[in-house]
């Protein structure tokens, strides 16, 4: 699948700055979006848009550590770099401790921005392909029927056949050709990699929890 | 005789036994009694003054009119300060002056007339109402100096944001002139961008600068809408900071006011920082301030800060403006009564209103400025 081309959100209440940030942006070829609230992000943000998001702490209305908090709890997975005042260091740590990528403190140099821009895109990158690749996981899970959903879990657990066999009351014959439907269906070519899927997904929703 | 001579003696003892100074005259002027308050008051003994005019224990200017107020008085029989009392400039046998609580009366049945006069020493209370005023005096400062320095980190973001803005418009400009076909258009309003900037940052730092003046009190017809407008900026930033929806209704056309600026200012701040202080207990995304101006009913010009926060509490109501009666865990309790006396000593008034449906009106009443003067 081709990866649409990422955009910079800039959120911030001063018109300078979104327009000096722009500009920055465009002259090293960065697409950005400027937007002037933080409500205003919440009402047109796509999060099919792959980018990272530049946003000021202190904002009229909703500030930005608020809008930080709406996106962790719409599952929101943009990298988000906070952009501070003077003596906004506490703010800093609280964005810090809810997961922003980064943040810079207020007159800050170009290079230090662009810098981290590009390592946040890089993080939504990854973040997006892992995604993608935990939504495939899930996709062939829900595909398997309910007997070999049992047999998936109990070779993932570590059960040689024949115990298997013992437990779900079949022969072991049957349990082999189980366990190779449950191998095909997960697209995997070793039990392994059949026991990393299942834990990649477990550690996945309990990130998302 | 002798009943007349005792009964002088407990007279002389009444006297001698007094406190403050007593001192008896004819309708001339001249001192026929002298009791030990008044040798020790004014460093006479009473054989050196008895039989002079009293005069020679008043100030020049007292000693000139003084003659002339008793026979308007002996003449007339209409009381000047008789019953009354004032406070006068007393002078010493030294010739030093010194301040004095005046009373006097006049002997009931004596023809010619005498008079008594009792005689206070003002010194110390004198002293410690000049001491008030001069502590009062730091105090405003104190709390002008606080006022700002709470403020100061509001300043110090509202300054960043134009200094980031100049930063990155000229490393953008030091970029695109690096590419190899530069837009000249888009990099000449950038450079327009970074000089209105700097426009911009110097206009906060001239505001603030104004702020913490300390000159002497200097009252000028002012209007109050550009008054205000100083503090614009300021206000607006600090509501910013609170996450506080600022709004302001400046009625044009209003009369001047005779104020002094920088402590009407003051009293301003004060009433928007306790507003942004109350509604940030309050509910996101709501929180609103309303300064407004506006001429009222009489003439007055009205300035109210008003907010949608908690508002006061009905039980403390009638304690806000007493000192140290403070809510805050951090307030210092002088805000609300510093700005009270502020605008008293402007012949105005400062009140409380509950806001509707909620929230708090803090209103300042000020006299326009009196042309009939002129």
């Amino acid at each position: 699948m081709k990866e649409r081309a990422p955009t910079v959100y800039i959120v911030d209440d001063d018109d300078a700055i979104r327009s000096a940030l722009r500009l920055l942006l465009k002259s090293v070829g960065l697409a950005a979006a400027t937007v002037p609230s933080a409500q205003e992000f919440l009402a047109t943000y796509d999060p099919q848009q792959p980018g990272c998001l530049i946003l000021d702490v202190r904002m009229p209305g909703m500030s930005g550590l608020e809008l930080q908090q709406q996106l962790n709890l719409r599952g929101a997975i943009i990298p988000v770099i906070f952009i501070t005042g003077h003596g906004d260091v506490p703010m800093a740590v609280e964005a810090m401790q809810q997961g922003a990528f980064d943040f810079l403190q207020k007159p800050f140099r170009d290079q230090d921005l662009i810098e981290r821009i590009q390592r946040a895109l890089a993080k939504d990158q990854t973040g997006r392909v892992e995604l993608r690749e935990r939504a495939r996981i899930k996709e062939r899970l829900d595909s398997l029927t309910g007997r070999e959903r049992e047999v998936l879990d109990l070779v993932t657990s570590g059960k040689p056949n024949k115990i298997m066999a013992a437990d779900l009351g079949v022969s072991q014959r049957t349990v082999e050709i189980h366990r190779a439907r449950v191998m095909e269906k997960m697209g995997a070519s070793s039990l392994a990699q059949l026991v990393r899927m299942v834990l990649d997904l477990k550690g996945g929703a309990e990130t998302a929890a | 005789m002798v009943t007349e001579t005792k009964s002088s003696q407990e007279l002389q003892a009444l006297l001698d036994a007094a406190v403050d100074a007593i001192i008896v005259i004819d309708h001339r002027g001249l001192i026929e009694r002298f009791n030990r308050s008044a040798e020790r008051l004014f460093g006479h003994d009473a054989g050196e003054v008895i039989g002079r005019n009293v005069s020679i224990l008043m100030n020049d200017e007292d000693r000139t009119a003084h003659d002339a107020h008793l026979q308007r008085y002996v003449a007339t029989r209409v009381p000047h300060i008789i019953g009354t009392g004032r406070e006068v400039d007393a002078r010493r046998k030294d010739g030093s002056i010194f301040p004095a609580l005046l009373s006097v009366g006049a002997i009931g049945g004596a023809e010619p007339p005498r008079f008594v006069g009792i005689i206070h020493d003002n010194t110390a209370s004198r002293r410690s109402e000049e001491d008030s005023h001069r502590l009062q005096g730091r105090l405003m400062h104190v709390s002008r100096l606080a006022t700002v320095g709470e403020m100061a980190s509001g300043i110090a973001h509202e300054l960043n944001q134009p200094l980031a803005a100049i930063a990155t418009y000229a490393h953008a400009c030091d970029r695109l002139l690096g590419l190899p076909d530069p837009e000249i258009e888009e990099i000449q309003t950038a450079l327009k961008q970074i000089a209105e900037q700097a426009v911009r940052a110097g206009d906060i730092i001239r505001k603030l600068r104004n702020l913490a003046r300390t000159e002497e009190s200097v009252r000028a017809p002012s209007d109050i809408n550009s008054v205000i407008s100083e503090l614009t900026d300021l206000i607006r930033s600090d509501a910013k900071a609170h996450g506080v929806h600022y709004r302001q209704e400046l009625a044009p056309d209003l009369p001047t006011i005779n104020i002094d600026r920088p402590q009407i200012q003051q009293v301003v701040l004060n009433l928007v920082r306790n507003a942004l202080e109350a509604l940030a207990l309050g509910q996101l995304d709501a929180r609103e301030l309303l300064l407004r101006t506006r001429v009222i009913a009489g003439g007055d010009v009205e300035i109210s800060v008003c907010d949608n926060g908690p508002g006061v509490d009905s039980a403390l109501q009638h304690r806000i403006f007493d000192p140290f009666c403070s809510t805050k865990p951090t307030g210092t309790g002088l805000g609300l009564p510093i700005s009270r006396t502020i605008v008293h000593t402007h012949d105005g008034a400062l009140e409380y209103q509950p806001n509707q449906p909620r929230g708090a009106c803090f209103v300042v009443k000020l006299p326009p400025t009196r042309t009939d003067l002129r």
